[in-house]
């Protein structure tokens, strides 16, 4: 058997320099195009304010205290001619310091009633660091990029709500 | 304030001026050089650190004379935070200790609350969090082995690791919606299973992998100033390792066969996992990359292997809703990218544990430092650091 002939290890590399030149690039120009993040990325939480009823179990569990609730109860009407006045909390404050967050989810875990959501929007850097203070109007407006839960890999069980 | 050398006295004085019983200092040729030692900074903001190690080096001229690795400044103080965090926000702190696998840190801890409260999480998620643990293991030693070559001197194998590591953080965060900071474990089980087509997708990306592990060996494993700059270099004696506390692939490239995923209380999917623990006799800093390439080869037929035998059926035990741990301690320790990762949770039956002791891998492996660089010249001073292959915030917590 001939003696294998070993090419210098600085052919090699100019070998495999030569080969990563001819093919297409793998980043991307940032501002032009843009990457998809995938639907379960943790970007950015979104609310929904007529499902939260103020009950501050996200406000209590996030680890490092970034989530701001305030509220009020409210007298409505009965529902019945002659029934009691309902009490209803209403949201008076929400907001997330995103200068804080630490993106765990566990709010979103926490809320029994599907008031938060993630996003896998990104895109809400800010040249002030008290504008990442997002209030209760602008986390809403993040529930339009909520994706839609997406299947699950074969021989996973349904979640049971 | 140091005393003025001759010369400085000379320029800044009068003059000289004779005084009894001093003799005129000689300038020229005929005075000895003087060859004191230097005191060299390495650090806190040296690349080769990965983060802020800073390394007080007493060299006399090319030569260590001895270093001391000065440690704390990415003290964060996570054994402390968790005395007042609950469990499940202790996931949160424990991802960034080790910040390039996190997914790995998370095991053990969530290993120890579930042992203390006599609960096993279902066999899928067991299966889940091997193939994750596995990915998190591929994905630091991707950087390493690109890493390696930018420390010694080549820089195009640190771009091709950050590219082939990137398709894995995309697995890892497609799975747990985290590139870095998955949080995905929780105890008694996952957050959520596994998206669609991610298997068929994950078995693609470990051919990628398996393909870089093949280039890596070829551009840089085979090069011959690779070779010159790493072979002798750093050369940890497998006795010395052991009573210094080194371990994971820091001991195995010394010859010693210990691997906790094989040797330990069985954890994980691992027993029913069939693979080979990699050593290599030398000890130096070419065999610790040669170890670490080869068990990426091996994580990748791990994660092919997971996939295959995944099974199906529930990811969550039984958990009550509010968690609360009976009083115990436990010590669990598991095999992390970076070696031996440990936990000692203490619990008095709260909402969060009473004491946590974490042992981190690379506190260990740095502590053979101020032995493994005596005598070194300062340019294998950045070799040996980069063969080591801690996190700063692995050491400092």
């Amino acid at each position: 058997m001939p003696p294998k002939i070993k090419p210098p290890g600085l052919l090699k590399g100019l070998g495999v320099t030569l080969k990563t030149m001819l093919k297409p690039a793998v980043t991307v120009q940032y501002p032009h195009e843009k990457e998809e993040p995938a639907p379960r990325a943790r970007g950015v939480i979104a609310l929904k304010e007529e499902n939260c009823t103020v009950c501050m179990l996200c406000g209590r569990s996030c680890p490092d205290w970034c989530i701001y609730i305030e509220g009020h109860k409210e007298q409505r009407p009965p529902r019945r001619e002659g029934g009691r006045p309902r009490s209803v909390s209403v949201l008076d404050r929400f907001d997330i310091d995103y200068a804080l967050c630490m993106y765990c989810g566990i709010c979103v875990e926490v809320c029994p009633f599907d008031a938060l959501f993630w996003s896998p929007e990104y895109e809400y850097s800010e040249f002030s660091i008290a504008n990442l203070l997002h209030d209760k109007a602008r986390l809403g407006e993040w529930m339009e990029s909520v994706p839609e839960p997406e299947p699950l890999e074969a021989g996973a069980e349904s979640k049971k709500k | 304030m140091t005393a003025p050398t001759h010369a400085s006295a000379r320029s800044e004085g009068p003059g000289w001026v004779p005084q009894p019983g001093v003799s005129e200092p000689s300038v020229g040729m005929n005075v000895e050089l003087d060859t004191g030692d230097m005191v060299l900074n390495l650090g806190p903001q040296h690349p080769a650190t990965h983060g802020t190690l800073r390394l007080v080096i007493r060299l006399d001229g090319e030569r260590v004379l001895t270093a001391d690795p000065v440690i704390g400044y990415m003290h964060r103080g996570y054994e402390k935070l968790t005395e007042f965090r609950t469990y499940p926000q202790v996931t949160t702190l424990i991802n960034r200790i080790d910040w390039l696998s996190s997914f790995a840190n998370e095991v053990p801890f969530m290993d120890a609350a579930e042992r203390l409260m006599g609960i096993e999480a279902p066999p899928r998620a067991q299966w889940i969090r091997t193939t994750l643990t596995e990915l998190s293991r591929i994905a630091t030693f991707l950087l390493f082995l690109g890493e390696m070559g930018l420390q010694v001197g080549a820089l195009t194998p640190a771009f091709y690791g950050f590219r082939d590591r990137e398709h894995v953080l995309n697995l890892i965060e497609a799975a747990t919606g985290g590139r870095f900071h998955p949080n995905f474990n929780r105890i008694g089980g996952l957050k959520d299973d596994l998206p669609w087509g991610w298997i068929a997708e994950t078995r693609a990306t470990m051919k990628i992998v398996l393909d870089a592990c093949d280039q890596f060996e070829d551009l840089v494993l085979g090069n011959e100033i690779f070779g010159a700059r790493t072979r002798g270099i750093g050369i940890i004696p497998s006795d010395v390792g052991t009573a210094y506390g080194v371990s994971g692939s820091n001991l195995r490239a010394s010859g010693v066969d210990w691997d906790l995923r094989r040797d330990a209380r069985p954890y994980l999917a691992y027993p029913d996992l069939d693979f080979k623990v990699w050593t290599h006799p030398d000890g130096d800093s070419y065999s610790r990359y040669w170890v670490r390439l080869q068990e990426t080869r091996e994580a990748a037929r791990m994660v092919l292997q997971c996939l295959e035998g995944m099974p199906a059926g529930p990811i969550m035990a039984k958990v009550p809703r509010i968690i609360k741990v009976p009083e115990g301690e436990v010590w669990v320790e598991t095999e992390n990218p970076l070696g031996q990762m440990a936990y000692y949770v203490v619990s008095k039956g709260a909402t969060g544990p009473f004491r946590v002791k974490i042992r981190s891998a690379s506190f260990s492996n740095v502590s053979i430092l101020p032995w493994l660089l005596q005598g070194v010249f300062v340019p294998d001073v950045i070799t040996i650091l980069a063969s080591l292959y801690f996190i700063l915030g692995d050491i400092d917590r």
